[in-house]
């Protein structure tokens, strides 16, 4: 136990000392910042001003308004002359300076009951991008209608009272009504832990391989088993790592939360200014209120259930996982350049987060039910489901067959790793790591 | 009473002679058996030299001993007891194919390999400490060791085998990639360990070493002990009762008619005397003859002639 401890310290002091983890540990809150600065800077600046020079030959929409868009993209000109008049005034080329960039042109025989023919035509020199096609659609549609209820004498107020959208109550029929949005909630939760796990089994797993690696191609491997057991050394890596793992989390979470109370600052009047926009261009995406709603619902998630399993679902499939792959790693060739032989680990954990993703949307169907039972696929499954409240027997059994999980994977890669590692010039197969698990040493 | 006590002290005795048994050792690969039924008895105190051809099964013995593998029939005893995990500690292991993290420094590394071999934090570091001052490379502790050279590197991991002042060190291809100087310098401290008590195993191709270094010798091949003995003793035993003369002047006529001539030339000739006969009575031939004699020598085979003799007729 001593010596396992001995190892452990030297696992985790060296790795966090590396400038590597250094620079991972900071740049993954940076890349958040950036993410997150990024996103609100290039919907803001960097789509670029559009004039749109409005010409209406029907006449019709004279009286009907057409704003501009709230992020300074897009403005409407109403103007009047020929189409190929402006058409030459354009610019002739990209980013060349001109009053108008684009033409929208309703053509005079344009017919309200039949939009489609003669349609509304748009020119322009400079596509615009998916954000702009839609404002623009949006824009034009909503003038559409206006016009139409306009013909139809439908008055202002009326029109509100028909925009006005209705909530469903949903509860089930034990009468806990579900608060609203929290399946929304849920599923965004779930998929955070999810996600995690998912990324944190390959990127520590290889770590661990990464290790094993090491040891076997430089040779060090022979003279530590003549001081300690293989299955210490196993054990000493794995969870070495895993506490390099830990400690990475931890700085993630406190480093995020500065970063983010930072970006808060910074970029907050932004941000806040800038998402009622992305409401109204993305159709059915969230607005200001939905984004509160999905704030309350997250924090009434069942947190004391969560901060004790997922935990527990963390380290199971980090034991269960890290062992193969100290496995795979002991078996590999000096060059590394058998990848074949981590497709029986690689698989499970990518078929675990399809599962993951499926579950989120139907948390009840049997495909969610035998993913959390099933050890290989419980750690990813079963943190994604957390947040549904899955049944205490469901938790319980899922619970019991990852403990027995990776204490067959530790006893099974234990062996494999034994005879990997001291065996050299050879092209390893599955088939041959399958004989070593039997092999005497 | 007292015969049984005096039969006592000398099994006694004789079982400390021994700091290693080595009792029908066989360890089998699949159908391949890289120890066949091998013996020996690695004395205390002596440089022990463990040989044999490529793929003879060296390493797999010496993997035994260090307990990294585990023999499917067999006995190894240490100092009398059953060999067992404790006594790894009270081994030094330096293997032929043998390397050190990149990413750590000098000192770090040896006190962390002290430390697997049971030292306390502080030990290891003294003992560390007091290895450098001896190599006089006290500036390398907190050098990177992918900054070593080979040679560096060796030497790094010639301390790490004996920084825990093991009774027992084995030392596979100890030499391999030392310049001469700094091989001399390992071969010193392999002679300082020697006269300070601990025993060494040796393993290693190149002859010469052996025959400098080496007290005693076993040769294996094809997983089988194929001869053992003290170095001396094996040279005498495979001799071929050759003798070399040198002379002043010329050969006189009838001297070499009886003899068994193997090499002549001028101011030289090489004999191979009859094995009932000494030496003595072909320098009596010689002298009687009138002939000056400046040189006199037994040819002895090397070590070498032997080796590659045993494996050629096994």
């Amino acid at each position: 136990m001593k010596k396992i401890l001995i190892i452990i310290q030297r696992e985790y002091v060296t790795r966090v000392k590396r400038k590597s983890f250094i620079i991972t540990t900071l740049l993954a809150p940076l890349g958040f910042f950036a993410l997150i600065s990024g996103s609100v800077l290039i919907s803001t600046f960097s789509q670029g001003r559009t004039d749109v020079a409005v010409i209406d030959d029907s006449g019709l929409f004279k009286d009907v308004p057409l704003p501009d868009a709230d992020d300074q993209t897009v403005y409407f000109h109403r103007v009047s002359g020929k189409v190929d008049e402006f058409s030459a005034e354009l610019p002739k080329a990209e980013k060349e300076k001109r009053k108008y960039q684009a033409i929208l042109y309703i053509p005079a025989n344009f017919n309200i009951n039949n939009p489609n023919n003669p349609v509304i035509s748009y020119r322009y020199v400079e596509r615009p991008g998916m954000m702009k096609k839609q404002f623009i659609s949006d824009r034009m549609n909503d003038a559409v209608a206006k016009l139409r209820m306009k013909m139809l004498n439908i008055n202002e107020e009326v029109q509100q009272q028909m925009e006005k959208k209705f909530q469903l109550d949903y509860s089930s029929l034990d009468n806990q009504s579900e608060k609203k949005g929290y399946t929304e909630a849920a599923g965004i939760a779930g998929m955070v832990m999810g996600f995690a796990i998912y990324i944190s089994l390959f990127f520590y797993g290889t770590m661990i391989m990464k290790g094993v690696m090491e040891e076997k191609t430089n040779r060090i491997v022979e003279v530590l088993t003549s001081s300690v057991k293989p299955f210490q050394l196993l054990m000493g890596k794995i969870i070495g790592v895993g506490a390099v793992g830990l400690t990475q989390f931890i700085l993630w979470i406190v480093l995020m939360a500065v970063v983010n109370l930072v970006a808060g600052i910074i970029f907050g009047a932004a941000i806040h200014s800038h998402t009622p926009n992305m409401g109204n261009m993305q159709s059915g995406g969230l607005d200001a209120d939905d984004i509160q709603l999905l704030m309350k619902n997250l924090s009434s998630l069942p947190f004391t259930q969560i901060a004790l399993l997922f935990p527990l679902y963390f380290l199971g499939g980090f034991l269960l996982y890290g062992s193969l792959f100290a496995a795979v790693g002991a078996a590999m060739g000096e060059d590394g350049d058998q990848q074949s032989l981590m497709i029986p680990i690689t698989v499970p954990i990518i078929i675990s987060i399809f599962i993951a993703i499926n579950v989120i949307n139907n948390p009840d169907s049997s495909l969610g039910f035998w993913g959390s039972i099933i050890p290989f696929t419980s750690p990813v499954v079963m943190s994604a489901l957390l947040p549904f409240r899955p049944v205490w027997w469901q938790i319980a059994l899922s619970i019991l067959l990852l403990i027995g999980g990776f204490v067959l994977t530790t006893y099974i890669a234990a062996r494999i790793y034994r005879v990997g590692i001291l065996m050299y010039g050879k092209k390893i197969t599955l088939k041959e790591m399958g004989r070593w698990i039997f092999a005497r040493t | 009473m007292q015969k049984a006590f005096l039969f006592l002290n000398i099994a006694l005795t004789f079982a400390s002679m021994s700091l290693l048994s080595l009792q029908h050792i066989v360890k089998q690969y699949g159908n391949y058996r890289a120890s066949d039924d091998v013996s020996f008895e690695i004395p205390k105190g002596k440089i022990f030299g463990l040989l044999g051809p490529n793929g003879a099964g060296k390493t797999t013995l010496i993997r035994m001993i260090t307990r990294i593998l585990y023999p499917d029939a067999g006995n190894i005893l240490f100092n009398g007891e059953q060999l067992s995990d404790k006594h790894t500690e009270n081994i030094g292991y330096m293997p032929e194919e043998r390397g050190l993290y990149k990413k750590m420094k000098v000192g770090e590394h040896l006190i962390y390999l002290g430390r697997l071999k049971g030292l306390s934090q502080t030990q290891a570091k003294e003992n560390v400490n007091d290895w450098l001052k001896k190599f006089q490379i006290e500036t390398w502790f907190n050098k990177n060791i992918e900054e070593l050279s080979k040679g560096m590197s060796q030497k790094v991991q010639f301390i790490a085998t004996v920084l825990h002042n093991p009774d027992l060190l084995i030392l596979d291809e100890p030499f391999s990639g030392l310049d001469p100087i700094n091989s001399k310098l390992i071969e010193q401290e392999i002679r300082d360990m020697s006269l300070k008590g601990k025993t060494i195993i040796f393993s290693t191709h190149r002859m010469e070493q052996v025959e400098e270094i080496c007290d005693e010798i076993v040769l294996v091949n094809k997983g089988k002990k194929i001869l053992e003995g003290g170095v001396k003793e094996l040279k005498q035993r495979f001799k071929e009762n050759k003798f070399n003369i040198q002379f002043n002047g010329e050969i006189k006529n009838g001297l070499l008619n009886n003899l068994n001539v193997v090499e002549q030339s001028a101011g030289e000739v090489t004999v191979k005397y009859n094995e009932e006969h000494r030496g003595n009575e072909l320098l009596k031939l010689f002298v009687e003859h009138g002939m000056e004699v400046s040189s006199f020598n037994e040819l002895l085979p090397s070590v070498n002639e032997i080796f590659i003799r045993q494996v050629e007729t096994n």
